[in-house]
């Protein structure tokens, strides 16, 4: 199940959030609409499910023009930041209440709903009630929940937000191969870069409404097309008026480059930053490993030449 | 969570660094106004409370069931009962569907219909009686008589406690996020099924703590009705009415005694209900 | 569905506007049925003259010190709790859920000469039933939870931090309460007092019993109402009620512009 989305326009009153967007989410991928807040992109999600209306372009699921098609007859799956709960049902209830809609038969649901809490490792937890669960616990119930419709297209809105370091890292690669197995069409929406080259297959990334970049994670790193993508995807500094990142940059004690006065040295474990001063620009600062820095021995003061790598 | 952390330095745990002379003053003075607080609350709220208990059992247990259970009591309990219980059921649902309106919708004038919502708070009870009555009485302006009858009673009723059922469920509203609406309309829900399985849950236990004081309210109501309603006994005759009818006709006892069952049926409505939306959130 | 349904706005109007707006309305219009002169004279019949002034001696007393009253017990409940504070927190409510009847029945049992309160306070020579300390006291009683239990969820919210630290920086408790504390319960208060303003000009019931309604000495506003209408002096009812009416609408919008403001504070916080 493809989505196609076509030259799509959304405003609230006079304030544009969504300019111009066209994409296609191939069937089977999972794609990251990766962005800082007020992007469009949660708007976005929300119009591929039908629960934002569209002000100008066409929203089609394989094949068919689903654009003024109401949310409930879309058959997608929708997990909320706040994983939004039924908190009067218990989790059992949750996750078989798209089934009860739909009137499938008592003893199915039974069937499908044990297995899909099985599939999340909520087995336990059928007659807990989800202010008795954690976070983590909830995102995945949420998770059951979507699923056990069977989507043609699975929707996240920040499902990682709001959950611990160390839980969050957990889920997202449990999402991915999760993803992977079922194979359902998957648009996840987050800021979190990291968050996104990590679990994602390919990337959109989206400012103020409009595309900067689609590619794979690997593509938008190493080439980004243009500074504000750089910026985004991860650490730069300026050398030579252009912006760079940290770790393409070399230090030596003599040989071409620039010329500058080491000011301060950083250790953070394996990565250590080294902040130079060159005489005519603003402080640059370099990203060495632990092994190159140990090597070198900078101290502060010291004269040193900086260039590129490679 | 109610903030119990330690009160700033001037208090009994340590003498504050200015004015310490002054330490054992304070302490009095702070036990000093927890006396005056005490003896403001009994003169004017507990003792008359205590006396009316006692008045009401001056001549022992068998006169109170007498007077407590008397023919004309039945009535007015029957008819107050009644009427509060539907004018409270009535504006249930019309204080839910009026803050619905008032959170979610938006169109010019909706500030003077929230406004307007608070008048039967504002406006003296008397005031909305002598009105009703002239409205809807004999030489009412719209040809209807419903003064006398047990639904002007009830219409009175309406108009009292119409803010109780709004203003409870407002708040509740206003924080709702509906992501979880939403959430049931992508799994398949039609708007009336997401109303009935998700968001009406949620209100319940506004809507019923609303009710229940209004319930409450309308049972004690007064000055509205007492115009409107004729006051013939056993037919028009409320509670609040008969109590008066007893006092000014000399029988203090009689009076208390019928008072003090309002109070118990009240009191019972109010606990019945809190346990009610209490049991109602645990399970949520 | 969309936000409201179209349908629901058309209905919620026409039920608040049959209700109520439409009896606000028919309260001015009776009273000025005869015309502005008719009313000026109807307003300076002697009764209502001693009507008007003696509500607003009642509210002179009784509203102040429900305010000081109800500001000091929230502060009191919510900032130093104790088995006495966790006691009235309980028996707090209780005024606004009885009847204003069974409130006049209570204070006339207490107060009168034999009463617990009546008679230590008779031999005082003090009575409180039948003249202006009873009204007070009736009108207090039903107003008094008013302004508290619009206070203590808010200082509860609020929580004691900005006042410790102010402590922590030297202020004494009334330094503190003058500056820290009254600045965030103000507009509470404002509508808290409001509501008991309301009460006491309005009460009814209860007054009733206590004062024995004796025409041009314990009549409030709201008894010479009832009064005139019961002695089929109708246009001289409503014109007592058009002065009331004027009074809630006024408070109404005091009402508003309190919650209003509460709302702002509220959002600029979070």
């Amino acid at each position: 199940m493809s989505i196609s989305l076509e030259h799509l326009y959304k405003s609230y009153g006079h304030e544009p959030v969504l300019t111009d967007f066209s994409d296609v989410v191939p069937d089977g991928s999972l794609t990251a609409l990766l962005g800082p807040s007020g992007s469009g992109k949660s708007t976005l999600l929300k119009m591929i499910a039908g629960l934002e209306s569209v002000d100008q372009g066409r929203v089609i699921l394989h094949g068919r023009d689903v654009t003024t098609l109401p949310a409930r007859h879309r058959n997608i799956g929708f997990c909320f930041q706040d994983y939004a709960p039924f908190y009067q049902l218990s989790v059992f209830e949750n996750v078989a209440y798209g089934l009860r809609t739909r009137k499938v038969p008592k003893h199915q649901i039974q069937a499908d709903v044990t297995e899909l809490l099985e599939l999340v490792h909520l087995g336990d937890f059928a007659h807990r009630y989800p202010r008795q669960l954690s976070g983590g616990q909830r995102q995945r119930m949420a998770l059951a929940r979507a699923l056990a419709i069977k989507p043609d297209v699975l929707l996240l809105d920040e499902p990682f937000a709001a959950l611990d370091a160390q839980v969050g890292a957990e889920l997202r690669g449990w999402v991915r191969s999760l993803q992977h197995e079922l194979g359902i069409t998957t648009v996840l929406v987050t800021h979190n870069q990291a968050e996104a080259m990590e679990v994602a297959d390919r990337v959109v990334i989206m400012n103020h409404g409009r595309i900067e970049q689609v590619g794979i994670p690997a593509e938008v790193y190493d080439q980004p097309a243009n500074d504000f993508v750089r910026a985004f995807l991860g650490p730069t500094t300026t050398f030579e008026g252009q912006s760079v990142r940290p770790h393409d940059l070399l230090v030596a004690r003599s040989g071409d480059g620039v010329a500058a006065v080491v000011r301060d040295v950083i250790r953070l474990g394996f990565e250590v930053r080294v902040v130079v001063a060159p005489a005519s620009a603003e402080t640059i600062w370099l990203q060495l490993t632990h092994d190159e820095a140990q090597q070198l021995d900078l101290q502060v003061g010291e004269n040193v030449v900086i260039r590129r790598r490679n | 969570m109610l903030d119990t952390v330690s009160p700033p330095p001037s208090s009994a745990t340590q003498p504050p660094r200015k004015g310490w002379l002054l330490w054992p003053f304070q302490t009095l003075a702070r036990r000093t106004s927890q006396g005056v607080a005490v003896t403001f609350y009994s003169l004017v709220v507990l003792i008359p409370l205590a006396a009316l208990f006692s008045s009401a059992f001056t001549h022992g247990w068998g006169f109170f069931w007498k007077a407590a259970t008397a023919k004309e009591a039945l009535a007015a309990y029957r008819l107050t009962i009644t009427c509060s219980l539907l004018a409270a059921l009535t504006n249930a649902v019309a204080g839910l569907g009026t803050a619905w309106v008032l959170v979610r919708d938006t169109f010019r004038g909706k500030a003077i219909l929230n406004a307007l919502i608070d008048l039967p708070f504002a406006l003296p009870t008397v005031v909305a009686g002598v009105t009703f009555y002239t409205l809807y009485g004999p030489k009412s302006p719209v040809h209807l008589t419903l003064t006398g009858t047990w639904t002007g009673i009830t219409v009175a009723i309406v108009f009292v406690t119409l803010p109780f059922t709004v203003r409870s469920v407002q708040p509740v509203i206003e924080t709702m996020t509906f992501n979880a609406e939403a959430a049931a309309a992508t799994l398949g829900a039609s708007p009336w099924r997401v109303f009935r399985t998700i968001t009406l849950p949620t209100l319940l236990p506004a809507i019923l703590t609303g009710t229940g004081l209004a319930f409450a309210r309308a049972m004690g109501e007064y000055g509205s009705v007492v115009f409107v309603s004729n006051n013939l006994p056993f037919r028009t005759e409320v509670a609040s009415s008969y109590i008066y009818s007893l006092a000014s006709a000399g029988d203090p006892v009689g009076a208390a005694a019928t008072a003090v069952t309002m109070l118990v049926m009240a009191l019972v409505v109010l606990i019945a209900v809190s346990v009610a939306s209490r049991r109602l959130v645990k399970g949520s | 569905m969309g936000r409201s349904p179209r349908w629901l706005r058309l209905l919620v109007i026409l039920y608040v506007g049959a209700l109520i707006g439409v009896p606000l309305v028919f309260v001015f219009q009776r009273a000025f049925v005869h015309g502005a002169g008719a009313l000026w004279s109807a307003l300076h019949d002697s009764s209502m003259d001693a009507a008007i002034g003696l509500t607003i001696r009642v509210v002179l007393v009784a509203l102040p010190v429900n305010t000081i009253v109800g500001v000091g017990a929230a502060l009191w409940i919510v900032r130093r709790p104790s088995w006495v504070s966790r006691l009235v927190d309980r028996v707090i409510d209780v005024p606004l859920a009885i009847s204003p009847i069974i409130i006049g029945l209570m204070l006339e049992l207490a107060y009168n000469q034999s009463g617990w309160l009546g008679r230590p306070l008779a031999a005082l020579g003090l009575t409180v039933l039948f003249s202006y300390p009873g009204i007070v006291l009736a009108c207090m009683f039903v107003s008094l939870p008013l302004v508290t239990r619009q206070l203590i969820p808010l200082l509860r919210e609020i929580g004691s931090h900005q006042e410790q630290t102010a402590a922590s920086l030297g202020a004494g408790p009334v330094r503190i309460f003058l500056t820290i504390t009254m600045r965030s319960i103000l507009w509470a208060t404002a509508y808290g007092v409001s509501l008991t303003l309301a009460r006491v000009l309005g009460e009814y019931g209860a007054v009733l019993i206590v004062s024995g309604n004796i025409t041009n000495l314990t009549q409030t506003l709201t008894l010479n109402i009832g009064a005139n209408f019961e002695s089929y002096n109708a246009y001289q009812g409503f014109v007592g009620a058009g002065v009331l009416a004027t009074t809630s609408v006024v408070i109404l919008l005091l009402l508003g512009v309190a919650r209003h403001r509460e709302r702002k504070r509220h959002e600029h916080l979070a």
